[in-house]
């Protein structure tokens, strides 16, 4: 277990672990606790992320991972520490107030609204944007990103497989054009070929210039995407750096990548 | 035809019960809350309407949209006070929420308007159409004609509007709605005030219809309770032909027994619809 109070540790002190050198980080935690009811959850987890960067948060079952992007959001409310996006505080606010402010969120267990159809899961996702013009164009170009949504538009969300129920909550959350997107576990419980195509359109997003802070249990293969990962333990940062850092560091294999 | 006559006059009927019944629907799919006061809301709109005749002697129907207005919003200071303090809470807290409400309105209305039972006797409402050898009450008629409209028009708000398909994403996944941009808190406030709207009108059409005193709404939750149970809880759809069944079973037990039993009625149903099917017969649950 980390020491109490202690920072994290680098796994590397060369630049990797350090924010890239240019500008202010989009997304900031800053010492957050958070409980549920009288449980403490998180003790001063801390993150940064900055435009562009692909980030990751990897740890245990039950380290609090989830916990963080809910606090994020606003779905639990930190009881101290701070949370900036765009350096302006999002503490406290509620979660759709989060949503407009740009930050997009896939929950764990691929959650669809199943009795409704993939273009109104779709149109659902594009509820904060105000012109509604635009949510056909939007919708056409997560068509292009996911064809199988496309040929699936009528069809009722609740009757597609686990991996085309994934395809449609990536689908949903870039309608509403964030600029930085959480996600929760989205290969968890899927079939391997879905597993692959989850990585692969993380990786065009990557490409695309998305901002993107990735919970994954697939600690290996979402740090070979990330440009850096945080391993967090019972709900304190334990350790950061790079991805292949981490991927290299004894400590990290043996505890999380089972090496 | 005696049996025709009978049905047809209890699908008029039925056209009632299903604007109460999904207003009950909506606050639940969306709260998770069974509005026991639901019953007082209609009675609330029968009074309306009835004072609205009889202060100006206007067509009673013009009152209509004025009372579901003034429902609205005051379903929704109703909830913002009181009802969206019990959500996410147990079922309980709920009902004895709700069972409380509905017991304080009934009373305060037994003392403004005692147990006297009144009515809107509006002339050209009155009276029966011969229609294809069928004899028509023309309030029924115009009372189902409105139902009708009421209703079909929720369904395709719900179905079709962006504010519509926001209350049916926050009924199936309210946390989910919430990180799509969803106000959900706003959501279960328009809803609440939909709902109440619903009953009001729901009240309006019982008083050109029926007479009415405050002890009605424990009659009226009852038969939302037998067509909620027949149509699956939260089935727009099912819940609609929960009504009408509802409707034609009480005209043909009251046609063949005695008005006194067919009060019974929607009770014998839920009862006898739960031993057979405990999850209802139209609808599994569905927004
Ligand atoms: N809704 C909840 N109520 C109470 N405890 C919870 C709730 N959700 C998660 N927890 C607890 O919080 C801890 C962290 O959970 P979570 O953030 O989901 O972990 P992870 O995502 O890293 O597996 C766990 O001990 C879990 O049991
Ligand atoms: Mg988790």
């Amino acid at each position: 277990m980390a020491a109490d109070g202690a920072q994290a540790q680098s796994v590397q002190t060369q630049s990797a672990a350090a924010p890239p050198a240019n500008g202010a980080p989009l997304l900031e935690l800053r010492d957050v606790d958070a409980s549920y009811g009288k449980v403490q959850i998180l003790h001063a987890a801390s993150l940064a992320i900055h435009p562009g960067e692909v980030v990751s948060i990897i740890g245990p079952n039950g380290a609090g991972k989830s916990t963080v992007l809910k606090a994020v959001m606003g779905i639990l409310r930190p009881t101290t520490g701070q949370i900036l996006f765009d350096g302006q505080s999002i503490t406290g606010l509620r979660p759709d107030q989060i949503v407009r402010r740009g930050i997009g969120y896939v929950p764990q267990g691929r959650i669809v609204f199943r009795d409704m159809t993939v273009a109104e899961n779709l149109e659902m996702g594009a509820f904060t944007i105000a012109d509604k013009g635009r949510v056909r164009p939007l919708m056409d170009r997560v068509f292009t990103v996911f064809p199988r949504l496309g040929e699936r538009r009528t069809q009722r969300a609740g009757t597609m497989s686990g991996g085309e129920q994934q395809m449609l909550a990536m689908g949903r959350v870039l309608m509403s054009e964030p600029r930085v997107v959480l996600m929760d576990e989205p290969s968890l419980g899927l079939a391997p070929r879905f597993i692959e195509l989850v990585f692969e359109k993380i990786g065009e997003l990557k490409e695309a210039g998305m901002t993107l802070l990735l919970v994954e249990q697939n600690a290996a293969k979402s740090l070979s995407i990330s440009d850096r990962g945080y391993v967090l333990e019972l709900g304190r940062n334990r350790f950061t750096g790079s991805g292949p850092d981490l991927l290299a560091d004894d400590r990290v294999r043996r505890l999380y990548l089972g090496g | 035809m005696d049996l025709l006559q009978v049905i047809v006059s209890g699908l008029l009927l039925g056209g009632v019960y299903a604007l109460l019944a999904a207003g009950l629907n909506l606050i639940f799919g969306v709260m998770r809350v069974i509005n026991l006061a639901h019953g007082e809301l209609l009675m609330l709109g029968a009074y309306a309407t009835f004072f609205f005749y009889d202060t100006t002697g206007l067509n009673p129907l013009l009152a209509i949209p004025l009372v579901a207005a003034a429902m609205f919003a005051g379903g929704m200071v109703l909830q913002r006070l009181t009802i969206e303090r019990v959500v996410g809470q147990p079922l309980l807290s709920s009902l004895l929420l709700t069972f409380g409400l509905s017991t304080l309105l009934t009373g305060v209305a037994l003392n403004l308007w005692t147990t006297n039972f009144r009515s809107v006797v509006y002339e050209p409402l009155t009276g029966s159409l011969g229609i294809g050898g069928l004899s028509i009450s023309r309030s029924r008629l115009v009372a189902f004609a409105i139902a009708l409209v009421v209703s079909g028009a929720t369904y395709v708000f719900l179905r079709r509007s962006t504010w519509g398909k926001a209350i049916r994403a926050t009924a199936q996944h309210a946390e989910v709605a919430q990180v799509c941009g969803i106000d959900v808190g706003r959501v279960r406030l328009v809803s609440f005030g939909l709902g109440s709207a619903m009953a009001a009108t729901a009240g309006s059409l019982v008083a050109i219809v029926f007479t009415f005193n405050p002890e009605i709404g424990r009659v009226f939750i009852g038969k939302a309770f037998a067509i909620i149970v027949l149509g699956g809880l939260g089935s727009f759809v099912g819940a609609f032909l929960g009504a009408l069944t509802l409707g034609v079973t009480e005209t043909l037990a009251a046609y063949y027994t005695s008005t006194q039993l067919s009060e019974a009625v929607a009770y014998a149903v839920m009862v006898g619809v739960l031993l057979v099917r405990p999850s209802g017969f139209f609808g599994q649950a569905e927004s």
